[in-house]
């Protein structure tokens, strides 16, 4: 056998008595063990067998999800060796960012892979959401999905925005001071909801704890939950969208009472709906061991090397102690809300309310409004022009927005370049 | 299954793998390769070459690469200066080159109660040399350059009254003759032309201070406040006396060192608590206790402090309550009667002064000076101003007004100062309302110390 050395000793590992009792199929090399391989492993169970040679297709799904969910869990393992250190006090947490610093070995690199993974997650998860528009994968049978797909969104946005106050520095607080403020533009709402959410009218030892609470505990246990959900509905919805698709909602049901009683049934017999199956062409498919495994693996490898690179190069930004008598001119929200803070500052009810609530109320009701079910599974899909370009201009008016609230808006929210010295601030006296 | 597919995946992995491979060990690296560490292994080769007994080499040898840092919790820092400045309190490195020179200043400010960053300001919990000295962006307190140093005894210590920071009370002084209080309020004293001052060490940096001082249109825009004339030195000394005033609220042991006990600041003290209204000195006060221009010829210094901690346990039967003198003031008010006996303190009692005396004392207190002039004699510039671009000065002032008319024009002020030329800019400088400060005796003094500025023997009218 002239098998790689890594390959053959792995090989003989799973042969072993206690490599045996841990791996229970070993490596697979038949294509019943390779089947075998994806049922019998806790791991690797939420995946089916066989996968659609269109789901693997790279330049169909960009691995945007997947690379998401590596982020999730980067964040996750970054975010517990933060917790290790981190003191939820306005008076110890700026401390703790410098000792991550200068006396915690690799407490830099930590906290900035979490940083840095925290606003690829949302980036990621915004490419995300795109991709399965410009695809029509919102469209039944995975309405739902995409619905819960746009929660995960929002929660991504929560749970990044909640963690921005945590280093309790200038660009935490006054972030978390703008930002709160958005919030309390809602009418009848806005202000009550701004005061929950801080524990009194301004961001303090309150607001730090119950961002601390909702940034370690409650959202990422509701986020854990709906990735979960959100996974699942992609298997039982059938696998990733794709052109040929046929739909399974016409299956008739077989009441129980008239199944006959001399047979045992799988339980996907019993249940209404669509079956992983439906529509499965033995010929499309393969084993997902290795195609698929592989695959999520490399890109695992992929999504590890860039967080890893720009942890090492680039260090998360931490400025003055927070002072909430020196506002910086101007106080800027994180970039993903920059859009709106652009939008808030013509106007404060319709940039703070209307527009974000409207596009929230669209996006979810977005598969029941859109209802045809063509041009699915192919990107840019002719037949949804009409769809394709109001979402172009969302989202154009979207990074245009947040373009320039992030580089074109200086003291007072004026109008600079970025390619200008930005104007001397004088304080007047 | 295709083995050429397979095949490109190992590739693939291989190639990732090794990626992250490198990463995580260029990211380990930059971690771990720390300068003070090389620092710390200079020091220790120093201490193995020192070593004259195996005994001291072994030791040496042992020392380990560490952070060493001076924990402050009272003060709220964490000074780790001494992971690269290792030798700061041995004075067998006299002569090294910094980061392992010995600093032979700090014999009664030792490191585990002040640690360093107090006085010389940086990053004390920053392990680099540019972070710790804090010339980074976003750190609000970079090294105190050697130059200003004793500003920060300013922080602890009264400015006035300190034999070791003579530039910090010669800048202390100057802030106090030159009239700065005129427009600017310090300690709640002073008036509201231009900024508080209470923080302003903590603020501005020294180029700024000095800046300002030049020319302070330079860096404030449309400031109102006239260039200052300083000579070199006493530049620095003001500047060194502004950096001096950062606000900081010190804790329990540090604050209680403000008052150093010296004769000053015990005359200080005599006037404050009213010794005169019983004891006399030059011939001036109350006669219900003893005299007190010789009590340093009669009586030794513990028996002062006796005396002050409790009078009767030295001269029982005395009527002279117990006052509650702390250490520091008792210490103070002996330093003051052990040199009273050779008169190198003037006594200045206020009560005991003629008005006009008293007046001048209050003209200099609230910085009339800085708007008009040391003795109101004018020249400060007011551009646009319909009195020849100056603040008037004040020795005919005696002409001009009656006293009460004087006393109206200081508590209310004149907002309104007359353009010469309507189109320009109105003058920046006005006339404060004073009427809240200077009331009652201290407004009379003053008036009657501006009325005796006209000169003798001379009328200006026909």
């Amino acid at each position: 056998m002239n098998a790689p050395l890594p390959k053959r000793i792995w090989l003989w590992f799973t042969k072993t008595r206690v490599g045996r009792s841990i791996f229970r199929v070993g490596l697979p090399e038949s294509n019943l063990e390779r089947s075998q391989a994806m049922v019998s492993s806790f791991l690797l169970h939420v995946q089916p067998a066989k996968v659609n040679r269109h789901a693997l297709r790279a330049s169909y799904s960009l691995g945007l999800g997947l690379i998401s969910l590596y982020l999730f869990f980067i964040l996750i393992g970054t975010g517990v060796l933060l917790m290790f250190y981190y003191v939820p006090s306005t008076a110890q947490a700026y401390d703790v960012m410098k000792d991550l610093q200068f006396v915690v070995s690799a407490g830099m690199v930590v906290r900035n892979m979490h940083r840095w993974a925290a606003h690829l997650m949302v980036l990621f998860v915004m490419l995300h959401m795109c991709r399965v528009f410009y695809t029509g994968a919102y469209k039944a049978p995975r309405e739902f999905n995409w619905v819960l797909g746009v929660g995960l969104f929002l929660l991504t946005l929560g749970l990044s925005f909640t963690g921005y106050l945590l280093p309790w520095d200038q660009l935490a607080f006054w972030a978390i001071t703008v930002g709160t403020n958005i919030a309390g533009y809602a009418p009848f709402v806005g202000p009550k909801l701004k005061f929950l959410l801080l524990g009194g009218n301004i961001v303090g030892q309150d607001a730090l704890t119950r961002f601390y609470a909702l940034h370690v505990i409650v959202l990422p246990m509701i986020a854990g939950l709906m990735v979960s959900i959100h996974l699942w509905r992609v298997r039982k919805d059938g696998g990733l969208s794709r052109p040929d698709e046929q739909l399974g909602d016409e299956i008739a049901t077989i009441p129980l009472n008239q199944l006959p009683t001399n047979k045992s049934y799988g339980l996907m017999e019993l249940a209404r709906g669509t079956t992983p199956q439906v529509g499965h062409n033995p010929e499309d498919e393969v084993f997902s061991w290795p195609h698929l495994i592989f695959r999520e693996i490399l890109l695992f490898l992929l999504v590890t090397a860039v967080v890893l690179f720009l942890a090492v190069f680039w260090n998360a930004p931490l400025e003055e102690f927070a002072n909430p008598i020196h506002p910086p001119n101007p106080a800027k929200a994180p970039w993903y809300f920059l859009g709106l803070q652009e939008l808030v500052s013509y106007s404060a009810f319709w940039g703070g309310v209307v527009v974000p609530g409207l596009l929230v109320t669209v996006l979810v009701m977005l598969p029941y409004i859109d209802r045809n079910r063509v041009g699915v599974g192919r990107w840019f899909a002719r037949e949804r022009v009409v769809a394709n370009t109001i979402f172009s201009v969302c989202v154009v008016v979207a990074i245009v927005l947040t373009i320039i609230g992030t580089s074109f808006r200086g003291p007072n929210w004026g109008w600079v370049e970025p390619w200008q010295n930005p104007p001397t601030i004088t304080e007047g006296h | 299954m295709n083995d050429g597919s397979l095949r490109k995946f190992y590739g693939w992995f291989t190639f990732l793998g090794l990626l992250v491979g490198v990463l995580v060990v260029v990211g380990y690296y930059r971690d771990e390769h720390r300068p003070w560490k090389d620092y710390q292994r200079k020091f220790i080769q120093e201490e193995i070459r020192r070593a004259s007994t195996p005994e001291q080499k072994m030791l040496a040898q042992r020392t380990p690469v560490e952070i060493r840092q001076v924990l402050l919790p009272e003060l709220n820092r964490v000074d780790r200066c001494t992971t690269c400045h290792l030798a700061v309190e041995d004075p067998s490195y006299g002569g090294f080159a910094q980061p392992l020179a010995y600093n032979p200043l700090h014999d009664r400010h030792p490191f585990d109660k002040f640690g360093c960053t107090i006085c010389h300001r940086g990053q004390g919990r920053a392990t680099t040399t540019e972070d710790a000295h804090g010339h980074v962006a976003h750190w609000d307190e970079p090294m105190l350059p050697q130059k200003y140093i004793q500003a920060a005894c300013g922080q602890c210590h009264e400015a006035s009254d300190n034999p070791a920071a003579p530039e910090l009370a010669r800048g202390n002084q100057l802030f106090e003759t030159v009239g700065c209080r005129g427009c600017h309020k310090l300690g709640g004293v002073g008036g509201n032309l231009g900024p508080e001052l209470d923080k302003v060490g903590a603020r501005r940096s020294p180029d700024w201070l000095k800046q300002h001082f030049v020319e302070p249109s330079a860096v404030t825009p449309n400031s109102g406040m006239p260039p200052q004339k300083f000579a070199e030195p006493d530049l620095d000394a003001i500047v060194l006396f502004m950096l001096s005033q950062t606000g900081t609220n010190l804790p329990g042991f540090y604050a209680s060192m403000k008052v150093i006990p010296s004769a000053s600041e015990g005359r200080r003290l005599f006037q404050l608590k009213g010794c005169i209204g019983c004891h006399t000195v030059a011939g001036q006060g109350g006669k219900i206790g003893p005299v007190l221009d010789d009590v340093g010829l009669r009586r030794k210094p513990e028996w002062m402090m006796a005396h002050f901690r409790d009078p009767q346990s030295v001269t029982p039967g005395s009527v002279m309550p117990r006052f509650g003198f702390t250490e520091a003031e008792s210490r103070a008010l002996t330093e003051f009667l052990v040199h009273l006996r050779d008169q190198q303190v003037a006594l200045n009692i206020p009560a005991l002064m003629a008005p006009a005396d008293r007046g001048r004392e209050i003209f200099r207190k609230y910085g009339c000076a800085g708007c008009h002039g040391p003795e109101g004699k004018g020249g400060i510039p007011n551009p646009n101003a319909k009195t020849a671009q100056q603040v008037p000065g004040l020795s005919f002032v005696a002409d001009s007004y009656t006293k009460p008319e004087l006393k109206k024009m200081i508590s209310n002020g004149r907002r309104e100062i007359d353009a010469l030329d309507p189109k320009r800019p109105a003058p920046p400088l006005y006339m404060p309302a004073w009427g809240s400060t200077i009331k009652d005796a201290e407004l009379d003094d003053l008036v009657a110390y501006l009325f005796s500025l006209k000169p003798k023997g001379e009328e200006l009218g026909f």
